[in-house]
């Protein structure tokens, strides 16, 4: 799709590292996201890519993030699923360098589930998707410019579509392979929960070297959407994702991300509450280990209560060690009528040691007075006589600190509300804690 | 500020709630309105490197500090206004003010109050300044040799640019204090200046402190020597007076080792329909031992209803603990100008320095604030807390901006940031943006906000016992800030008690 | 059992002197008891034996069963069969009783080379232990000490002492906060693990513990020192005429 880079080279940024990036893209045309497709180029064109000094990007450089080409990143021998969600009865759609595999993936069929795969359905012309594709982004640029979901909806060329119409009896897995070492993945998914219907989300696994992944979510009245998130650790990776949602009035939003490991990671959650009586919660655990280069994991939470009495909840825990270094900037905006809001959020970081950093900028905003918002955040090492007291029962050292960051970490956990899947996090955490402190001792 | 001298040293906090409702009941909406029809003698309008040159030989000042304007206003020239703010500022005209204003009466020294100029005695009247205070102020030689009265504060009064006078200067010299204007200070204690001006806060630190570093009039100099307790709180008035005319002030304190100090500031302005620029710089040098408490009643005029006039308070105020075991405190009530821009922040250098800031900002009708403080943790065991109260009603936009930096080196450091918001009308806004950067792990960092109305339960509770709406507001929100008023010097309390209710005023019913 | 030689210990932020020259000697099958005025030493001294950061010693030593306890971790000590009943036990939120409780037991026994419980024969033993002390499945459930009212935290500790089985139990403060019932269940809990090849520590402000968990012998603690050693009586002493006359005879 020349017609993009006309347009951004149009707007005088011929030699920008924009241009060269989508240079060396090969644009969807697309179909029914054609028209999304073009608006994207000239709102780009505008935006162009993030830069130091803009005030969300303070904390994160966004020169990885930015650049040219992916950092190859050696595809690591053996399987590369994570048996995280074994056993439990799903819909498998995998996905390798960021395409939709169909011989591996389960069959795209699902009672209640209406499912498509963009890469596909954008051949046509009209789709239900086509109401959302780049809408829900382009809402979510206001306040905030956020240029690489932007630029996602320009090149995105797969994803998944999913029209959740009733209670599906299995939740939907997305899971990410990697193939090519130097696979730099552009994946958008676009979801739609119809009124009273009901959908669980999971995703794991490796996406690419480098990942830009955007959701679009937009949940009905009386939707609910579980969205759980556990990303393979042990690898280096670098990726921006961002979910935009949009909840309507009884419905309910709720996403939860495991992290473990990595090397740049920058993940946007721009909720909009537009709907009355609504509920949305976001959730994140982060264990972050410098040791190998560097770690630095960044959370930037924007939700915004346009309806009353709908509660909000953002609960970020990061585990630092080695240098690492954790970002959360998380905002509440209360528009003007959005009365009742009950709004929390709770940023909180443990420093194993002297080298890592936590940079937080939890932002409350409110124009309504019947409300009752708060933000607490807490940075600090561990807290020495709980460890004493672990020790003193017998408890070594290690696997009294194991103990200790899985405490830290139960407030994030306990907002996956099913306890099956709550507990398989639980022992995959506990025991990737454990092997960790192995390591270490070894 | 006015009331204080009249006011006996009662126990201000049980007599709290009384007077409050009796504040409530006498006083207008803004009692400081008034103007003072007083010759003035102004500098033409507008900014270049004359009217540097001007005020610094106006003020008698030798050649390194007219050098040092000048480039502070080069600097000035190349900057751009800050931006980032949650304020809607409207275009100011830096070249449509006046810099520099001064009573004519100054020129020379009146030899006894029947020479002095009859409507400046009625300003210090209307302020509330006893006579004796006056005479000093109004510059009456031999006012100051007689001794003083109970009420121990001495005070600097700047009307419009210029000082107009310290009272208990020669019982402070005595105990080796220096407080006088900055102006004289640069004359006769070049030493002091030359070392400690523009090393907390640089000339180039923001487009306000470089205006400021260029064309300030006159402020406050405070030296504590070394071990010294400084024998009474000392307090700056500031008033703004003529028409167009910003006001630049600097204030320059300087703690030495293990000297304690106590400092008021309190400022009024006339009602007028255009608006005022005031852009201060306040540095505070804290040495080794030594302690500082600055607080603030700020009560410029904030504007009508509608929002026309009032004053632009764009003030940086900084104070540095550069030496181990320093300690500083600031205070402030900020009910007052149209528009609030003000950090007040501390630079935790030394080992084991403290620095708090308690606030309290109000804002109604128009106004806007966008306030807060820095807590910078560079030496190893410090300690800092903030406590902000901020207070939102009618239409206005109040914010809570601040920074809490644990360096690297700042080992076992502490932060407590406590931050509650509290909104009147569904029309108002309140916001909170605190930065908090965490660079090594043996400190501890906490921060808590909250946002909530005024609670219905406690202002019924208040009505069925006979107060009215706005009286039963008033007492509920005096509660909310229960914690700063308590941090405040006890004269400063009382007075942040009745504009706590009077900047209230019309924000019920 | 327990032998302590002339133990000094300071803090060692600041170098102040807390314990100065402590002697004790407790054997198997006794309890003993350590009361004294605030501020005599006595929770350091029971920090210190069991291994807390913060006291460095500076003299003397501490051995259990002729092992020197000074030198280890404090899991080391715990593992070696030194158990403390916290005065103030520790909330850690996010960790459940029981996982808490397993994770001490195995630890334990795998620093003793015993095979590690199953989570069946865990579950049955505990529940047994948990019956006796009143506590309920929920407390089990529950995330440690969180949320539990103080005479539930002292009863949790007397169940994790049931469940260590150590051989040498210090109790610090155990009665502090406690009503009379909590307290009669927490010394029965006691009481029931008296055994011959067991001592105990009971350090207590006053002579009201003791009337339900009876001692051998009784300590009295001042200034950072034994200053008296006696009987039974000597509890009932100090309850009579408070610590100024006795303090005063021994100078």
């Amino acid at each position: 799709m020349t017609a993009a880079l006309d347009r951004i080279e149009a707007a005088g940024a011929v030699d920008s590292p924009l241009a060269r990036r989508l240079a060396a893209l090969d644009l969807p045309k697309g179909g029914f996201t054609a028209a999304a497709r073009a608006d994207a180029a000239d709102r780009l064109a505008l935006a162009g890519l993030p830069h130091a000094r803009d005030e969300y990007w303070r904390y994160t450089p966004p020169h990885a993030l930015n650049a040219e080409k992916a950092e190859p990143l050696p595809v690591p021998e053996g399987p590369q699923d994570a048996p995280l969600f074994e056993g439990v009865g799903q819909l498998r759609l995998v996905f390798v360098d960021g395409r939709f595999d169909a011989g591996a993936s389960d069959p795209l069929a699902l009672e209640g589930v209406e499912l498509d795969v963009l890469s596909r359905a954008d051949s046509q012309a009209d789709h239900w998707a086509g109401e959302i594709y780049g809408a829900l982004e382009t809402a979510g640029q206001n306040p905030v410019r956020r240029p690489h979901a932007i630029l996602n909806t320009l090149a995105a060329p797969d994803g998944v579509l999913i029209r959740v119409t009733g209670k599906p009896a299995r939740p939907i897995h997305l899971v990410y392979r990697r193939s090519d070492a130097g696979a730099d993945v552009y994946l958008r998914h676009v979801l739609r929960v119809e009124p009273g219907a009901e959908l669980t989300l999971l995703e794991t696994g490796m996406i690419g070297a480098r990942s830009n992944v955007v959701i679009e979510a937009d949940v009905a009245e009386t939707g609910r959407l579980h969205h759980i998130a556990a990303k393979r650790g042990g690898e280096p990776k670098t990726g921006i994702g961002h979910i935009f949602a949009r909840v309507g009035a009884n419905a309910l939003f709720k996403s939860f991300e495991l992290v473990v490991d990595g090397r740049m990671m920058r993940n946007e959650s721009v909720i909009d509450i537009v709907g009355d009586d609504s509920v949305a919660h976001v959730a994140s655990a982060v264990l972050g280990d410098g040791a190998d280069g560097r770690f630095h994991h960044d959370n930037t939470v924007f939700i915004t209560h346009g309806a009353e009495r709908c509660e909000s909840r953002q609960v970020f825990k990061k585990v630092l060690r080695n240098g690492a270094t954790g970002v959360f900037q998380g905002k509440i905006l209360v528009k003007p009528g959005a009365q009742k809001t009950d709004g929390y959020q709770i940023s909180q970081s443990l420093l194993l040691d002297g080298d890592s950093q936590f940079l937080a900028k939890p932002e409350l905003e409110i124009y309504a007075d019947d409300v009752k918002c708060s933000h607490g955040s807490t940075t600090g090492a561990l807290d020495e006589t709980a460890l004493f007291y672990l020790r003193s029962r017998g408890v070594p050292q290690a696997r009294a600190v194991v103990l200790l960051v899985l405490s830290f970490l139960a407030d994030a956990l306990e907002e996956v509300e099913d306890d099956d899947l709550r507990a398989r996090i639980s022992e995959r955490l506990e025991a990737w804690l454990i092997q960790r402190a192995q390591d270490s001792e070894a | 500020m006015a009331d204080l001298a009249a006011t006996p040293e009662l126990e201000v906090r049980e007599g709290v709630d009384r007077e409050t409702v009796e504040t409530v009941q006498n006083m207008g909406s803004y009692k400081y309105g008034w103007e003072t029809e007083i010759e003035m003698e102004y500098a033409p309008k507008g900014l270049n490197e004359d009217i540097v040159r001007l005020i610094s030989e106006k003020n008698e000042e030798p050649e390194w500090m007219t050098e040092w304007r000048l480039k502070a206003f080069r600097r000035w020239q190349q900057m751009k206004l800050p931006e980032w703010a949650m304020l809607d500022i409207p275009a100011i005209d830096f070249q449509d003010q006046y810099y520099y204003a001064r009573p004519k009466s100054m020129a020379e020294k009146p030899k006894s109050l029947d020479e002095v100029d009859p409507k400046l005695l009625a300003t210090y009247e209307k302020l509330g300044i006893p006579l004796k205070e006056q005479m000093i102020l109004a510059g009456v030689e031999g006012a100051g040799d007689t001794p003083a009265e109970a009420r121990r504060v001495a005070v600097d009064a700047v009307f419009d640019s210029v000082s107009v006078g310290t009272t208990f200067k020669d019982e402070l010299a005595k105990a080796g204090v220096i407080f006088c204007s900055i102006s004289e200070a640069i004359r006769e204690h070049p030493e002091l200046v030359k070392k400690y001006l523009g090393t907390v806060v640089p000339q180039g630190d923001n487009y306000y402190s470089a205006l400021n570093s260029a064309v300030f009039s006159d402020g406050s100099f405070v030296y504590v020597p070394p071990g010294t307790r400084c024998p009474m709180e000392l307090s700056t008035y500031f008033r703004i007076n003529a028409e167009n005319t910003g006001q630049f002030e600097r204030t320059l304190i300087i703690a030495d080792k293990g000297a304690y100090v106590s400092y008021l500031e309190g400022c009024t302005a006339p009602k007028r329909d255009t608006a005022q620029l005031h852009a201060a710089v306040v540095e505070i040098v804290v040495l080794e031992d030594a302690e500082v408490k600055y607080s603030t009643v700020q009560n410029w005029f904030p504007g009508d209803e509608e929002g026309k006039g009032g004053i632009y308070n764009f003030v940086t105020k900084r104070a540095d603990c550069r030496e181990a075991r320093a300690k500083v405190m600031w205070t402030q009530v900020e009910t007052g100008s149209a528009i609030t821009w003000k950090y007040p922040s501390c630079l935790l250098r030394g080992d084991d320095s403290q620095g708090e800031f308690y606030s309290i900002a109000i804002t109604n009708n128009q106004q806007q604030a966008d306030t807060g403080t820095k807590m910078v943790h560079m030496g190893r065991n410090t300690r800092s807390r903030i406590v902000s109260k901020g207070i939102s009603a009618g239409r206005a936009q109040n914010t809570y901006r601040g920074l809490v930096s644990m360096h690297p080196k700042a080992v076992n450091s502490r932060n407590y940031t406590q931050c509650d918001s509290l909104l009147i009308g569904d029309q108002c806004g309140a916001h909170t943006v605190p930065y908090i950067e965490v660079r090594n792990n043996s400190s501890r960092v906490e921060h808590e906000a909250t946002t909530s109305k005024v609670d219905d339960d406690q202002l019924f509770y208040c009505r069925a016992r006979g107060m009215d709406e706005e009286e039963a507001v008033a007492l509920v929100v005096n509660g909310f800030c229960r914690d700063v008023l308590q941090a405040l010097p006890m004269e400063f309390a009382m007075e942040a008690q009745s504009l706590v209710a009077i900047s209230l005023e019309g924000s019920v019913g | 059992m327990l032998e302590i030689k002339n133990l000094h210990a300071e803090l060692e932020e600041g170098g102040k002197k807390i314990l100065k020259g402590v002697d004790l000697t407790v054997p198997a099958g006794q309890v003993h008891a350590i009361m004294g005025p605030n501020g005599s030493g006595k929770s350091t001294l029971a920090y210190v034996l069991s291994g807390r950061d913060g006291y460095e010693v500076t003299e003397g030593s501490a051995s259990l069963e002729g092992e020197d306890l000074l030198e280890q971790e404090p899991e080391e000590r715990a593992a070696a069969g030194l158990f403390l009943a916290f005065q103030y036990p520790v909330e850690i939120p996010g960790v459940g009783n029981l996982t808490f409780l397993r994770t001490a037991v195995n630890a334990q026994r795998k620093a003793r080379g015993e095979e590690e419980l199953s989570s069946g024969d865990f579950l049955k033993l505990v529940r047994e232990k948990a019956k006796s002390l009143k506590i309920d499945a929920d407390m089990l459930k529950r995330p440690v000490n969180v949320g539990f009212s103080g005479g539930e935290k002292k009863r949790n500790e007397i169940l994790q002492m049931a469940m260590l089985e150590p051989r040498m139990a210090i109790l610090d403060e155990t009665d502090s906060g406690l009503d009379v019932d909590a307290m009669r269940l927490v010394s029965e809990g006691v009481n029931a693990l008296r055994a011959p090849d067991r001592a105990f520590l009971v350090i207590t402000h006053y002579q009201r513990l003791l009337d339900h968990i009876k001692p051998d012998v009784v300590h009295i603690m001042a200034e950072g020192r034994i200053v008296k050693s006696g009987g039974p009586e000597l509890a009932l002493e100090v309850e009579r005429n408070g610590y100024g006359d006795l303090l005063a005879e021994v100078g």
